[in-house]
């Protein structure tokens, strides 16, 4: 959910909010609600949001009010919450939103319990060294709060609660399906311990893709279980017109906005949160992820649909490239992202009502 | 940490124990690897006295003839506790010592103040109780690293753990006990470390819904020895608890850089 009515020039983070206005933010929220909402007619399977602080990247500090939102107009999509930034926030505080949320709309969230990007602990002030050792506690105290049938308290290293009793607790049994980042060794191993389906967008290129969901589904055997292909989930954007050349058109004028202004003034914060910081708990990890940023970076959009990264093209163009990354990956989800930078709207509507139509019934059995 | 080996005699036969520091009573029941000095115990030490009786038959000493039964022995701590306290006592313990401390707690309760029990092996799905040496230290133990220098040989902790039939300690549920344990109105917090694999957590779940004024807090990363893996965290909730009582709810500390 970015905001677009910005200049194109980055800014240092944070982005100054003087440039902010709300009148705009509110259509933006209005349309961008309902198309999610839309995307219901066109038979897709999730909607989804996140949540990101203090930038135009995105105007959801917290995606479960969209998720709130949603909760009530649609009938059957999931609601997937990919999701909230559990070391920044009171985990219990996330364990009852969510039960919220699966109440509310009759068992439909999806719960992603994300570590969130670098530059997110400055803005709540969090020390990026402990990310790992928060998301690890708060994961597994979210879970005793939606799973104990006693009262109970939490002493840990980050958080400590005296007397937990969630009320709602979630309509899904034993608990929501837990949706958590996998695009490193550390964060796959950790999702696949958690029984959690992995998580990753953004890729840099199809092989290293391929690495963590290896890494995932080893250490899924390693903790007992077998993932399935529901249980990997690919992001990627997304933009389908008519034609590929209005597709490349309209999603390069989006890629522009969102490299030059959306990211462009994250990158000097995230810099100083990897360099200065032990964020990544080893360089392997470290290293992978300034690479992945930097190979995107550098990368046309010929190259990013050349190497599958991106989807874009009209929709018989989409479907092969669908089914092209899908026997590479073997996925069971695929996350589109289709609100890139300023991508028009009406496009973003249109390509939904094109992979209704022309895509989703050539790649529905994949 | 300097504490003082002692015996009393009771109607059954002579009790070794030991004492360390000053201050409102507090009796500490040993696991069944016998008496381990942890550093929770060192910090009891510090602002209670601390009394940590030895089981007889445990750590070298002798058993007593007459004492065949985990309800024998709460009787036997009873005595003990009449005769070298002289009133009711905060009473805290570990694994098999907090089985017995439930007992203890049901046959005397006119000698037990607050209740702490740390992981008690109360009830358990029947053959967890684990075999050998290599699978129980990993059972205990989360951070192996942080067991206090002085442990005792793994030798002695076995033969102590031999000790356990000669009580009937049950190797499932205790059903008896928990016919009794609803009867048991003592303020008291039950301790589970999260990563325990020894206690399954449904069994201090079932503790905390029979015992109607007791408090369940999971300790994070620690196993079944939370004295051993979570000595600091253990202790700050010990004290807490013992010394606010109810009020151990309460968040008492603060945040602020300048509280003035």
């Amino acid at each position: 959910m970015p905001y677009t009515h910005l200049e194109l020039e980055s800014h240092d983070w944070p982005f100054p909010n003087r440039y902010f206005d709300p009148a705009k933010a509110s259509a933006l929220y209005r349309t961008y609600v309902d198309s999610m909402i839309h995307a219901e007619s066109c038979g897709f399977d999730w909607v989804g949001c996140n949540e990101h602080h203090f930038s135009p990247y995105g105007m959801m500090a917290n995606c479960n009010l969209i998720g709130g939102a949603l909760a009530y107009p649609t009938k059957r999509v999931k609601i997937a919450m990919i999701g909230n930034l559990v070391p920044l926030n009171n985990p219990i505080r996330i364990a009852e939103e969510y039960a919220m949320l699966d109440c509310m709309s009759g068992g439909r969230l999806v719960a992603g319990l994300m570590r969130g990007i670098p530059h997110e602990y400055l803005a709540y002030n969090i020390p990026p060294g402990e990310s790992w050792e928060r998301q690890r506690e708060a994961v597994q105290l979210i879970l005793k709060a939606w799973t104990e049938p006693e009262p109970f308290g939490w002493e840990g290293k980050h958080f400590q609660y005296r007397q937990v009793s969630i009320w709602p607790k979630p309509m899904q049994k034993p608990h929501p399906p837990l949706v958590i980042s996998a695009s490193n060794a550390d964060s796959a191993k950790f999702a696949a311990e958690m029984r959690a389906t992995m998580g990753m967008v953004l890729l840099a290129d199809l092989p290293s893709g391929k690495e963590c969901i290896r890494i995932y589904k080893e250490a899924a055997k390693a903790s007992g279980w077998e993932p399935t292909a529901e249980n990997v989930l690919v992001g990627m954007h997304t933009c389908i017109a008519e034609t590929d050349e209005e597709a490349r058109r309209h999603l390069a004028h989006g890629l522009k906005y969102f490299d030059e202004v959306l990211m462009g003034g994250l990158q000097a914060s995230q810099r100083i949160v990897l360099q200065k910081t032990r964020y990544f708990e080893n360089e392997e990890s470290r290293d992978r992820w300034k690479s992945r940023l930097d190979k995107r970076r550098t990368l046309t959009l010929d190259e990013a649909i050349e190497r599958g990264t991106v989807l874009c093209g009209s929709p018989e163009t989409v479907v092969k490239q669908i089914k092209r990354i899908h026997s590479e990956l073997g996925h069971g989800i695929f996350n589109f992202t289709v609100k890139v930078g300023t991508l028009p709207d009406e496009v973003i509507r249109r390509g939904m009502e094109l992979f209704r139509d022309r895509v989703h019934p050539h790649v529905r059995d994949l | 940490m300097q504490a003082q080996a002692r015996k009393v005699s009771l109607s059954s036969g002579e009790l070794t124990y030991f004492i360390a520091g000053e201050g409102r009573p507090i009796v500490y029941l040993h696991p069944a690897g016998g008496v381990r000095w942890t550093r929770v115990l060192e910090g009891l030490s510090k602002s209670f006295a601390l009394h940590v009786p030895v089981v007889p038959g445990f750590d070298g000493t002798s058993a007593h003839g007459a004492v065949k039964s985990m309800q024998g022995l709460a009787k036997l701590l009873g005595e003990f506790i009449d005769k070298v306290i002289g009133g009711p006592s905060d009473l805290m313990g570990c694994s098999f010592g907090g089985c017995v401390a439930l007992w203890l707690a049901a046959e005397r309760p006119d000698r037990v103040d607050h209740l702490v029990l740390e992981c008690p092996a109360v009830f358990r799905p029947k053959g967890a109780r684990p075999a050998d040496a290599g699978t129980l230290h990993k059972l205990l133990f989360l951070h192996p690293e942080k067991l206090p220098a002085e442990s005792k040989p793994v030798e002695q902790e076995l033969a102590n753990r031999r000790m356990l039939p000669h009580y009937r300690a049950p190797d499932d549920t205790d059903a008896e006990l928990l016919g009794k344990i609803a009867s048991i109105d003592k303020l008291t917090l039950i301790l589970h470390g999260t990563a325990d694999r020894m206690i399954p957590k449904e069994s201090v779940q079932l503790l905390k819904s029979r015992m109607p004024r007791s408090y369940l807090m999971y300790v994070w990363d620690a196993a079944h020895a939370i004295e051993v893996d979570q000595p600091e965290r253990m202790l700050s909730l010990v004290e807490s608890f013992l010394q606010r009582s109810e009020g151990f709810m309460v968040n008492w500390g603060t945040l602020a850089v300048n509280p003035g």
